[in-house]
């Protein structure tokens, strides 16, 4: 494959497209038609911009665009640096992958936004706009510290958007977002950057890697460990991801694409930058830095998992699968390292973290998408009360449980097949260890989905089997407490020991729906799906009445703006799964992994 | 031709400004004209400056000494210039384009937020002048005079307003200034003892031992190390670095808004570029490679630290914005002093060096930048709705979306979010300390971000997601203004609150975030012309640039 590289404008226009747009919706902020018009224009074009370098790419053409293109201007940003941006085979990856999904999810945001009839929605579609503009430079940025401008501009995009609802919950959700963004960005990252910088004279991807090699590992470990944590507290790695199940508070759309693609993603292609192409593979496994990273990542998946599993409001237990997920990713990258050492299944397990990149994104994203549409046509946010919702909503359903299969790794959905490569490649690096913990992710995916499916499709709402992960305190009920007469065991006991956290994220949940008045609500150990609960309920969730009306398989359920996106995007999904060499995804990520193999 | 443009940025504003006073006998109300007049001719004269000094190859030392050649010709018997020197360099041409175009940019300003009169403007002309003489000399004890020029001017327009608060204020500042400026003074004083000279190059000269006279290098003299014990204290002082700070809060949070914009703008900048004009320049960074000289450089590297991490804390806990900001400026003049530092300490290599002084340059030009925005748009914010506390801010941004927009981002500039002006001093000084390898000041460099980020999100997340609070809404009563204001707001272009926001200020507070934006992508600019500067500091040699 003969690589060149050529100069060209397009990676800006990619750029700047949704950055021009961000313009024209608040200069339309009167008209609310036109102002989505542009939103969806900008994503088209946006995608249409990308795609025209795709075929170019893959043949191993690289496009770059320099701050010295523009007359007048030196390229160079700061000292030594340039600001750049060159789109490469990894970078079209996200940038592909978030630009396409930005389509659906424009006309996706209109149909909810207005379905809520929410406030500020010039500030929403504004700040989703310059979240997306980031998200492309980051993908493009050809050096640290390219890459670290977009970042920062990523976190300050974003916090309006988490910020959306502000109310109480919402502002704290959003300092928590800025103080970890910032944290991970302007503490974190730029300090490796620095660090890189310092021992290197360069930040550009490609071109570290031997000076690193010769520098002092203990210097060279430092520097790993900040990049890697900085771009990790985007990607949710534990400790650092307790901003992402509050960041749910935001509107759904954000939570989707922005919460389970486009931000948490430029953490995990952060890391992939870092590992595949700051340090690359060979000097990760000699520094002994991968296989910390993969550990963690490894903790971070499982733990996340058994959390999920008592989370009662849907788009927290999506939030912790998202946090599990994106986990996967950087196990994969983290195994690199030790796979490049073993001198086996580097390029497996580099093909099986990438390819998550886009298949969790369309999974997450058809769940998100089906959250949100709950929400918005039953204002039902609790999967206590979910039980029967298939009746009303069974397309939405349906396309839920594809892809929360697809979550767990079964065959057909997008999910099995990066599972898969990361399976074979745990193994075939010697680390069958990791292959252990993905299995038995796998089972717990199933765990924490299997029960909401289950409830959707077969059981109706006053005659549902109880809950008990979700309804039942952690170490077991106090006793004389209100329920005293039942037998059952703590079901998740075992979890408690865990995760410790859970406890407090659970009782959290309960607090911020109002769901609950608290005072008495860990000792009491009163069933949290009772019907008498509902007359407590702010958001009036839950089935009407006379239980769920039935609404037939043709759309019934709701506005086409909002179905339309989840069954394309869940059909994405299971091309992934099912013919996943002929979605471009593939073929791009066997590009990257030669690329970085050889 | 050149040769007497120095002199001409002097004079031209101290002869100015005893023009409205003169002038005022006459006729009333003049002062603003007569102002905007003398700074547009100044306005061309630094820009005239600054193209001789940058326009050929590498940058230009243009040298005026005051009372001709005669007087000061180098190369006589005593091998010293008795005149005093006026030097344009790559320094100093950078900070007079500043000084030049903040004067003329708080002018829109003090158009209609005052304070009016036209003994105002004549203070406001000579502060300029004393500025310019700060950046443009090139002798220690012609820098104690305009240290002092620029000190009462600035006591006294404290206290333009008239009111106790601000005559408390001034009182505190002048006490403050007046030591500091003496302990410097003192300083001088032991140099000129030692070397018996006061042109800064011929101090610095006589420092490393070149005359012949001098037996050897000065820098294990006692007398020398007390030299620069005191003026350090005097100038850090002067830059409000912890624990020296007291006096900036009072004085900029009493002082009238325009006041305070150009203060926060130019005087404890020019505190700094003193500190760092004599370390860099006179003592050089030989001095503290000698023996335990690097000790004290540490100690004021304590001190700086100490500055950043209490400035940041203190803003975080101001109610007042114009505090707020103060205290943020104490945060970063604590940066500033630590690149000072770090750009001579001995850890480092020449390339923490020219990082460190790419650093204090660019930060010294965007925190003035910066801070002179946000004080400006904080006051167009009072003057346009009376809010002059955080939580009066609640939902500002609705009624006031472009100078939210400017608080927004020049909020975000100051703390260091790319691409900005902030950004890149905060990089550069960040990467030249972290050639030191002394560890904890890289961290305290980094945490800095952070540390700004608690009072910077704060207020925008008031500013942006609260409601307007019932009962905090501010009395849309007129704030104090100075005794010339006139109590009518009949072209006043908005009408509620304080109801004196006027169109200059807004395009002031806009100006200034576009520009900090827009410079974020002149880093190679702004290093090719700092870069003359890390030369001669890594040569320690101490002229910079060509010998003009």
């Amino acid at each position: 494959m003969v690589e060149h590289v050529v100069d060209s404008w397009r990676p800006l226009a990619a750029v700047l497209i949704s950055a021009v747009a961000i313009a024209l919706i608040v200069a339309s902020h009167r008209r609310p038609n036109v102002r989505e018009a542009w939103s969806v224009l900008a994503s088209v074009g946006k995608f249409a911009i990308v795609a025209s370098m795709l075929p170019g790419v893959l043949d191993g053409t690289e496009y770059r665009w320099s701050l010295g293109m523009v007359p007048g201007l030196d390229s160079e940003f700061v000292f030594g640096v340039e600001f750049a941006l060159r789109a490469d085979a990894l970078g079209m990856l996200f940038a592909l992958l978030a630009s396409f999904l930005w389509i659906f999810t424009a006309f996706y945001s209109a149909g909810y936004m207005r379905g809520l009839d929410e406030p500020n929605q010039t500030r929403f579609f504004a700040s989703f706009a310059a979240s997306l503009s980031a998200a492309i430079g980051i993908a493009f940025a050809e050096n640290l510290v390219t890459i670290f401008v977009f970042y920062e501009l990523l976190s300050v995009a974003t916090y309006p958007l988490v910020a959306h609802d502000e109310t109480d919950e919402a502002r704290a959700a959003g300092r928590k977002y800025l103080a970890y963004t910032f944290f991970g960005g302007g503490f974190l990252v730029l300090a490796g950057t620095a660090l890189v910088f310092v021992l290197t004279d360069t930040t550009t991807f490609g071109a570290t890697a031997a000076d690193l090699a010769e520098a002092d590992p203990a210097l060279a470990r430092a520097a790993f460990g900040l990049l890697a944590a900085g771009f990790g507290v985007k990607a949710g790695l534990m400790p650092l991801h307790s901003w992402l199940p509050d960041a749910m508070v935001a509107p759904t759309p954000v939570s989707g694409l922005l919460h389970a693609v486009a931000v948490v993603k430029s953490g995990a292609f952060g890391v992939a930058r870092v590992v595949l192409e700051v340090f690359e593979p060979d000097l990760v496994g000699e520094l002994g830095v991968g296989l910390a990273l993969a550990a963690v990542a490894a903790f971070t998946l499982t733990a996340a998992s058994i959390i999920a599993l008592r989370a009662d409001r849907l788009k927290r237990r999506l939030a912790f699968s998202t946090v599990s997920q994106l986990s996967y990713i950087v196990l994969g990258l983290g195994l690199a390292g030790p796979a490049a050492v073993a001198g086996s299944g580097t390029k497996t397990v580099i093909i099986g973290g990438l390819l998550h990149i886009p298949a969790h994104a369309f999974m997450k994203l058809t769940l998100f998408f089906c959250a949100g549409f709950i929400h918005v046509e039953t204002h039902t946010d609790y999967i206590s009360e979910m039980d029967g919702i298939a009746k009303r909503m069974p397309l939405t359903m349906a396309a839920f449980a594809v892809a929360a299969a697809g979550m767990a790794g079964i065959p057909l959905v997008a999910g099995f097949v990066s599972k898969w490569f990361l399976l074979i490649g745990a193994v075939e690096a010697n680390q069958a260890i990791f292959a252990v913990v993905l299995l038995l992710s796998g089972v717990l995916n199933i765990a924490y989905f299997w029960p909401i499916v289950y409830g959707a499709f077969f059981e109706s709402h006053d005659d549902a089997d109880s809950k008990p992960l979700i309804e039942f305190p952690l170490g077991g009920r106090a006793s004389g407490g209100a329920s005293a007469g039942e037998p059952e065991a703590v079901a998740d006991g075992g979890a408690a020991d865990d995760a410790h956290d859970d406890d407090a994220a659970a009782t959290d949940e309960h607090q911020e729906g109002g769901h609950h008045d608290t005072a008495d609500h860990e000792h009491a150990g009163h069933a949290v799906h009772s019907d008498d609960q509902h007359e407590d309920h702010d958001h009036h969730g839950g089935p009407p009445p006379g239980g769920w009306e039935r609404a037939g398989w043709t759309g019934a359920e709701g506005s086409w703006l909002m179905l339309g996106p989840i069954l394309v995007i869940v059909a994405g999904a299971v091309v992934l799964g099912v013919v996943p060499y002929q979605a471009v995804f593939l073929e791009l990520i066997e590009v990257i992994a030669e690329g970085v193999v050889g | 031709m050149s040769e007497l443009l120095p002199a001409l940025l002097i004079v031209l504003p101290i002869v100015g400004a005893t023009l409205p006073l003169g002038v005022g006998l006459l006729r009333e109300n003049v002062g603003w004209s007569i102002a905007a007049l003398v700074l547009s001719v100044e306005g061309g004269l630094a820009a005239w400056l600054a193209t001789a000094v940058y326009g050929g190859e590498g940058a230009a030392r243009i040298v005026h000494v005051l009372g001709g050649e005669t007087f000061g010709r180098r190369g006589a018997t005593e091998n010293f210039v008795v005149g005093i020197e006026l030097v344009a360099d790559a320094f100093s041409g950078l900070m007079v384009l500043l000084v030049a175009g903040v004067a003329l940019g708080v002018l829109a300003f003090a158009r209609r937020g005052g304070p009016r009169g036209n003994a105002f403007y004549s203070g406001y002309l000579l502060l300029t002048g004393g500025l310019m003489g700060l950046f443009l000399t090139g002798d220690l004890f012609n820098l104690f005079v305009f240290l002092e020029i620029v000190g009462l001017t600035t006591y006294g327009l404290v206290a333009s307003d008239r009111d106790a608060e601000s005559a408390v204020a001034a009182l505190k500042y002048l006490v403050i200034g007046t030591t500091g400026a003496s302990l410097y003074l003192l300083g001088v004083g032991y140099l000129f003892l030692r070397t018996g000279a006061l042109n800064m190059v011929d101090v610095s000269r006589s420092l490393a031992g070149e005359p012949e006279w001098i037996d050897g290098a000065l820098y294990g003299d006692p007398l020398v190390l007390a030299a620069f014990g005191f003026i350090a204290v005097g100038l850090m002082t002067k830059a409000a670095i912890y624990p020296l700070h007291t006096w900036q809060p009072d004085a900029y949070a009493a002082a009238p808004d325009a006041v305070t914009v150009y203060i926060s703008a130019l005087v404890s900048t020019g505190g700094a570029y003193a500190f760092a004009r004599v370390t860099w320049t006179v003592f050089t960074p030989e001095f503290f490679a000698v023996g335990q000289n690097a000790r004290i450089l540490e100690l004021v590297i304590v001190l700086a630290c100490l500055s950043v991490v209490l400035g940041s804390g203190l803003a975080a806990m101001q109610r007042r914005l114009k505090r707020l900001f103060a205290y943020s400026s104490v945060s970063q003049f604590g940066l500033i002093v630590i690149g000072v530092c770090v750009a001579v300490h001995p850890a480092g290599g020449t390339q923490a060096t020219q990082l460190a002084v790419y650093g204090v340059v660019i930060h010294l030009l965007g925190h003035g930048l910066i801070k002179g925005g946000l004080f400006a748009t904080v006051g167009a914010l009072a003057h346009g709705t009376g809010a002059r506390r955080v939580r009066e801010y609640a939902g500002l941004a609705k009624r006031r979306p472009f100078l939210s927009g400017s608080i927004a981002v020049l909020g975000l500039a100051i703390v260091g979010v790319p691409p900005t002006i902030g950004f890149l001093g905060k990089w550069y000084l960040a990467v030249g300390a972290l050639n030191t390898e002394l560890w904890p000041v890289i961290f305290v460099v980094f945490a800095s971000t952070l540390l700004t980020l608690l009072y910077v999100a704060r207020l925008l997340e008031t500013l942006y997601f609260d409601g307007p609070a019932e009962g905090a809404a501010p009395a849309a009563g007129p704030e104090p203004e100075g005794p010339g204001a006139p109590g009518g707001a009949d072209d006043a272009v908005m009408t509620d609150g304080a109801g004196s926001l006027s169109y200059g200020m807004i395009a002031l507070a806009v100006s200034a975030a576009v520009l900090t934006v827009l410079l974020g992508f002149a880093g190679s600019a702004l290093t090719d012309a700092t870069q003359p500067i890390a030369q001669a500091v890594i040569e320690a040699a101490p002229e910079v640039g060509a010998d003009g």
